[in-house]
């Protein structure tokens, strides 16, 4: 009795050629891909279908580098922590006003803030931090603009002395 | 086999890289009869079979922007299709739900099929349908890797550079694993020959 050789078993095997999906598998099969495709869409966080346009834009704008997705990630992170900065300085810039005044009245300012006067922060307004002020400067520009702007001061439980003009003697 | 014609699928990669999906459904079209050969005799099933596919192209569409053409599409897209059905395999462990039963009708005109049936003794004395199923049998008793092997080289008719190139190992190691898968498939059959009922 012969025996299988690989001969036989390579015919054999090659017969399961004939072993097919049920017919129109194939004409359904792209379909199918689509609805999936479709489906996978719809499950995909906003971020990650933003990621892809942004990739695919960039791609269409023949920027080879931030076509990557290393390089968008980069990207998208240099972003993000700009507008971070950005959001950070925001409540403090609520207060571009008074900033800008304190820089003319430092004192008006210092009142209501606990922040001491020559210490500067990242979100001290930038034209403040511009002007470099050494504090013998700031405080020579403080008495100056006390005596032109500031409201008279009044001695609690006394008289006004500059209302009292028998006070003075000659 | 056919030859891929890669020139033409280069123009389909290149366009589909340009955002035309219509030209990947070309490509769907054109390989998947070719890739659920493969991924079929790999999982012995059918449902199985059809996820797989599917995550095949969509793992394919997702990736081919990063195609830079090294390989051939040919080649690209029967390594993701292999990868994934032995990654599938080995989560799925050895249970498994048999069925390959299907064997189409036009077998009976296979030249092949005519000639094992008349010229070949071992085919003759046995139920060749019996037999086709002992072979799947024998198949499935096959690991994986050596299983792609088989399935490559005997049923889709690939020559053993291909298959390297797609496993990514070098030929010596696709003729060996072939040469151990033959002699497994040889000893599961001649068992059965001799204990048809085991």
């Amino acid at each position: 009795m012969d025996q299988f050789n690989e001969n036989d078993i390579g015919k054999l095997l090659r017969l399961k050629r004939y072993e097919q999906p049920p017919p129109g598998y194939f004409d359904d099969f792209l379909h199918e891909f689509h609805r999936r495709q479709r489906a996978e869409l719809l499950r995909q966080p906003a971020w990650r279908v933003w990621m892809e346009r942004a990739q695919s834009f960039m791609t269409e704008l023949s920027v080879p580098a931030l076509s990557s997705t290393r390089m968008a990630a980069a990207a998208v992170l240099v972003c993000a922590a700009v507008l971070s900065l950005k959001v950070y300085q925001a409540p403090e810039n609520l207060d571009l006003a008074s900033a800008t005044v304190a820089i003319h009245e430092p004192r008006l300012v210092a009142a209501g803030s606990d922040r001491p006067e020559g210490v500067w922060s990242l979100s001290t307004p930038v034209e403040a931090r511009a002007l470099d002020l050494s504090p013998f400067d700031a405080m020579n520009r403080r008495t100056q603009t006390h005596r032109h702007a500031a409201p008279p001061r009044y001695v609690l439980d006394s008289t006004p002395v500059s209302y009292e003009p028998a006070s003075f003697r000659f | 086999m056919d030859q891929p014609r890669t020139d033409e699928d280069r123009q389909l990669v290149a366009r589909t890289q340009e955002g035309d999906v219509a030209a990947f459904d070309q490509l769907v079209v054109k390989y998947s009869p070719r890739l659920y050969g493969l991924v079929y005799n790999m999982t012995s099933n059918h449902e199985d079979t059809n996820d797989l596919l599917q995550d095949v192209f969509s793992k394919a569409y997702k990736s081919i922007r990063g195609f830079r053409g090294k390989s051939s599409f040919y080649t690209w897209i029967h390594s993701i299709a292999v990868n994934m059905t032995l990654n599938f395999l080995k989560k799925r462990g050895r249970r498994f739900n048999l069925s390959l039963d299907d064997v189409d009708a036009s077998v009976q005109n296979d030249k092949e099929f005519l000639e094992l049936t008349q010229t070949s003794s071992p085919v003759r004395e046995a139920d060749l349908s019996e037999l086709q199923v002992r072979l799947n049998e024998a198949m499935m008793k096959l690991s994986d890797e050596h299983r792609a092997v088989v399935t490559m080289f005997h049923i889709q008719g690939m020559p053993h550079a291909e298959i390297s190139k797609i496993l990514r190992v070098s030929e010596g190691t696709v003729r060996s694993r072939l040469f151990y898968a033959n002699r497994q498939l040889q000893n599961y059959l001649e068992e059965f020959r001799k204990n048809p009922v085991s």
